[in-house]
């Protein structure tokens, strides 16, 4: 669907805030606690597909979101940051929602870092859920970050790491807790060996991957069926360059959570950062989600 | 559990735990528990002893039947905190009692490990009248409450912790086929 | 569209029930080859398909007020027919809204719905019902929202939650089941509710439905037909009342079989419910006397084919056994040995 942008405004120097209203005559369909909208941003030379997790409750009128510029960007945040402006109309595909607390749970505690804390602003917009947040972010960035929480909210901010005591913070949950955290890869790693190493069961701590590292080097995709080969470049993932190519492969989550953009591979060893291979498989290397991962060898042979 | 009958393992220690309640219908631990260095906790039912509460004997609790323990697990671990593996061991009844009480009190499947022991009588369900039958040794039996005779199915409900059964001779009644006894 | 409804049907003792000529006509009929095995099978619900009854989202026919009639019938008599655990609650909502918004689209002339903000109003002329209610605040409906609206659109209908990467039956409204229990299974996961089931769980239909399912999207809702036969146009063939119906079954013989016997076709579609994240599945049952069935050519063919050459395994759990063989002498004269085109329309235009 069209939307417009209505309101830009900046929270920190890297950090904005982007508000998204319908066209005349047209709804907003709700999007549930959790859910993303990626949307399609024209850059120079190709249209970048970018996922981003809707701030606002589920019933707004509009869709917020929050985008930090990227250093080593593929281009998406750079153009929103530096070309978007108000009255300018996008392409957004409807929410979906691979985050969505679980219902189940009386009680959650909620971990964030930086601009993971954007799935839960829509959490604490929810009018019964019994939670504690704690938030991680640099201390610069802490009035910015504090400005977008309701008023209420049970919230903690750490401007640095070591008052947040994960373990501490673990062993007073009652067992009807569950976990969710959103973060750069090393934070989520650390709330993931914290957890393992309490004891606390898998399956209740949840994880919303935040993209992470998306650039590496760059790499041949020979594919198979079409007989083309593909340079995917640097700064792009093997999924932007099929798409540029012209090719619609089955995605979802642009996340590498969902499954769906699941490839097999014939040749070459893929360099995996998804989460959605288990270890077998991964060790196996038969299997790539081309929205995330990479190739360790130059080249890599897809059945497609 | 395998599509709708569940399948039990062998009792053993899950080294994800941290702490590690064991709560058993029997009387008696499970053996080869001594040598263990895991922080472990016994309940154990021993009937009798004339009203009066039991004793705490080598850090086992015993409790004076499967009601006590399970009101007083319920208690228990609404004040546990994260780290704790619960394990039941007994009769097909009593384990997924105790699942019940241990999902209700917030606990993850994960968290539970159920081991049954003893004679493979099943608890049955009768859709008809809603009662329960317990103990029933084969796949056919009277329930005692609407006299319907019943087929045991191998479909099992963890909510209501006991098997499916519905009238046996609803097509033809009278025509009642020849129980078999369960062996699993 | 113009739907006439029919006036009262019975769906159990007196049997009224029967369809029109187009009401056979636009029947979903669930076999386009001349063999039939368990597949995960699932298409995109679009608005359109082989007959008109896949031309609405949910499907109104006419026999809406009698299929209501005998809901509410059997709700009165077993009220656990229809239960939702407590942490489903935004889920109900989310399933009225669809379902509301989608009757009031596809049939204005039975079903309006004007909203101002969070004041809705909702008129069902056929059931005599004119609504005023506060979206979202349960108090200002007479039941429960789920139940509300589920009295009054036809088929079944679950509300699944989706976590522990799988789906848990946690609500439903079912009244028109072939023989499954809601209060036995209402909080199963996924491949439990489906354990009865032989042998699609060893060819891995299951764990591939559930990863389709997994990934469903708002908006993007999906359909299949799953089919069996009942004695007599009964809706409710429930494990519960199997003491009621089940000696009907035994009924069935050569001489009653065209008019007795029905093919029972659920549609089955799901819908990925925003808010709450839940799953709608509906299932939605179409029955026909096999008589009716006859008097389309190509499905009276059809019909010989494939009952004769079904798997006894899927005979047996579909609660063939006792007439499979009635049925297929019933087909015999029809079918003359001709190719048939593969698909489920009824090539035809009229009786």
């Amino acid at each position: 669907m069209k939307l417009k942008l209505t309101a830009i405004e900046a929270l920190t120097p890297g950090i904005s805030k982007f508000t998204l209203a319908p066209l005349e005559g047209t709804k907003l369909p709700p999007a549930g606690a959790g859910s993303h909208i990626v949307l399609e941003i024209p850059g120079p030379a190709r249209m970048w597909k970018n996922a981003y997790s809707i701030t606002s409750a589920s019933d707004a009128p509009v869709y917020e979101i929050i985008v930090r510029r990227v250093e080593k960007s593929r281009g998406g945040s750079a153009w929103l940051h530096n070309h978007a402006k108000a009255g300018d109309v996008l392409e957004v595909h409807s929410p979906q929602n691979l985050f969505a607390p679980v219902r189940l749970a009386k009680r959650h505690l909620l971990l964030s870092a930086g601009i993971g804390i954007t799935p839960f602003l829509s959490y604490l917009k929810l009018p019964d859920l019994a939670y504690e947040l704690h938030h991680c972010c640099k201390p610069e960035d802490e009035s910015a970050f504090a400005a977008l929480l309701p008023k209420g909210a049970n919230v903690t901010i750490h401007t640095s790491r070591h008052t947040l005591d994960v373990e501490a913070l673990l062993k007073r949950q009652k067992l009807d807790t569950h976990v969710s955290v959103c973060g750069p890869e090393s934070f989520m790693d650390m709330v993931l060996a914290t957890t393992a190493h309490v004891g606390w069961p898998r399956l209740k701590l949840h994880k919303e991957s935040f993209g992470g590292a998306t650039g590496g080097a760059p790499f041949s995709a020979v594919l198979k069926r079409s007989g083309v080969i593909l340079q995917v470049g640097p700064e792009e993932s093997l999924l932007d360059a099929l798409e540029a190519a012209n090719f619609s492969p089955p995605c979802l989550c642009r996340g590498g959570a969902c499954g769906e953009c699941k490839i097999t591979v014939l040749e070459g060893t893929p360099d995996h950062h998804d989460h959605y291979l288990s270890d077998v498989e991964k060790a196996a290397g038969n299997a790539i989600m081309i929205c995330v991962s990479r190739a360790k060898t130059s080249e890599l042979v897809l059945d497609f | 559990m395998s599509a709708s009958r569940p399948l039990y393992a062998p009792f053993a220690l899950n080294p994800e735990g941290r702490a590690h309640l064991i709560v058993t219908s029997l009387p008696a631990a499970p053996e080869g528990l001594e040598d263990s260095l895991a922080n472990i906790e016994v309940w154990t039912v021993k009937h009798g002893g004339q009203g009066v509460p039991l004793p705490v004997i080598d850090g086992v609790r015993s409790w004076r039947s499967t009601t006590e323990l399970l009101a007083q697990l319920g208690h228990r671990l609404g004040r546990e905190a994260a780290g704790l593996r619960l394990y039941a061991i007994g009769s097909e009844a009593f384990v997924w009692d105790a699942y019940k009480t241990a999902i209700g009190a917030g606990l993850h499947p994960s968290e539970i490990s159920l081991h049954r022991s003893g004679a493979f009588v099943r608890r049955v369900y009768c859709t008809h009248c809603r009662s329960i039958i317990e103990d029933v040794p084969a796949n056919v039996v009277q329930c005692p409450t609407c006299e319907a005779h019943l087929f045991v199915r191998d479909h099992f409900s963890r909510r209501l912790a006991a098997f499916m059964g519905v009238k046996v001779d609803a097509e033809i009644p009278g025509e009642i086929p020849e129980p078999e006894v369960f062996t699993s | 569209m113009n739907l006439i409804l029919k006036s009262l049907e019975t769906y159990r003792d007196d049997y009224t029930f029967s369809n029109s000529d187009d009401a056979i006509l636009r029947f979903p009929f669930p076999f386009p080859d001349d063999n039939y095995m368990y597949a995960v099978n699932m298409e995109p619900h679009v608005r359109g398909g082989p007959s008109k009854a896949y031309d609405a989202v949910f499907d109104i026919d006419e026999h809406y007020i009698g299929d209501m009639n005998d809901r509410a019938l059997v709700l009165d008599q077993d009220p656990l027919r229809c239960q939702v655990l407590p942490h489903m609650a935004q889920a109900e909502w989310d399933a009225l809204e669809l379902i509301m918004d989608n009757l009031a689209t596809d049939f204005p002339e039975h079903f309006t719905l004007t909203k101002d903000g969070d004041a809705w109003h909702w008129v069902n002329k056929p059931l005599g019902i004119d609504q005023k209610f506060i979206f979202g605040r349960s108090e200002t409906l007479p039941c429960g929202p789920f139940e509300f609206i589920t009295r009054q659109a036809q088929g079944d209908f679950s509300l699944q939650d989706q976590r522990d990467n799988t789906l848990y039956m946690d609500g439903g409204m079912v009244t028109s089941q072939a023989d499954w229990s809601l209060n036995f299974d209402v909080g199963m996961a996924f491949h439990e509710w489906h354990g009865p089931v032989p042998l699609a769980h060893e060819s891995g239909v299951f764990d591939r439905a559930l990863q389709y399912l997994l990934r469903l999207q708002c908006g993007k809702p999906v359909r299949r037909l799953n089919w069996t036969m009942t004695a007599n146009p009964r809706l409710d063939t429930s494990p519960e009342n199997y003491p009621l119906w089940g000696p009907e079954k035994a009924a069935i013989n050569a001489e009653t079989v065209g008019h007795q016997l029905c093919l029972r076709v659920e549609l089955q579609t799901l819908y990925r419910l925003p808010r709450s994240n839940a799953i709608l599945f509906c299932i939605r049952g179409y029955l026909i006397r096999l008589e009716e069935l006859a008097r389309v050519e190509k499905w009276a063919v059809r019909m010989h084919r494939v009952i004769r050459d079904l798997h006894p395994k899927i005979a047996e759990y579909k609660g063939l056994v006792r007439y499979r063989e009635l049925v297929v002498n019933y087909f015999a004269p029809f079918d003359d040995g001709r190719a048939l085109n593969s698909g489920t329309s009824s090539e035809q235009d009229n009786i």
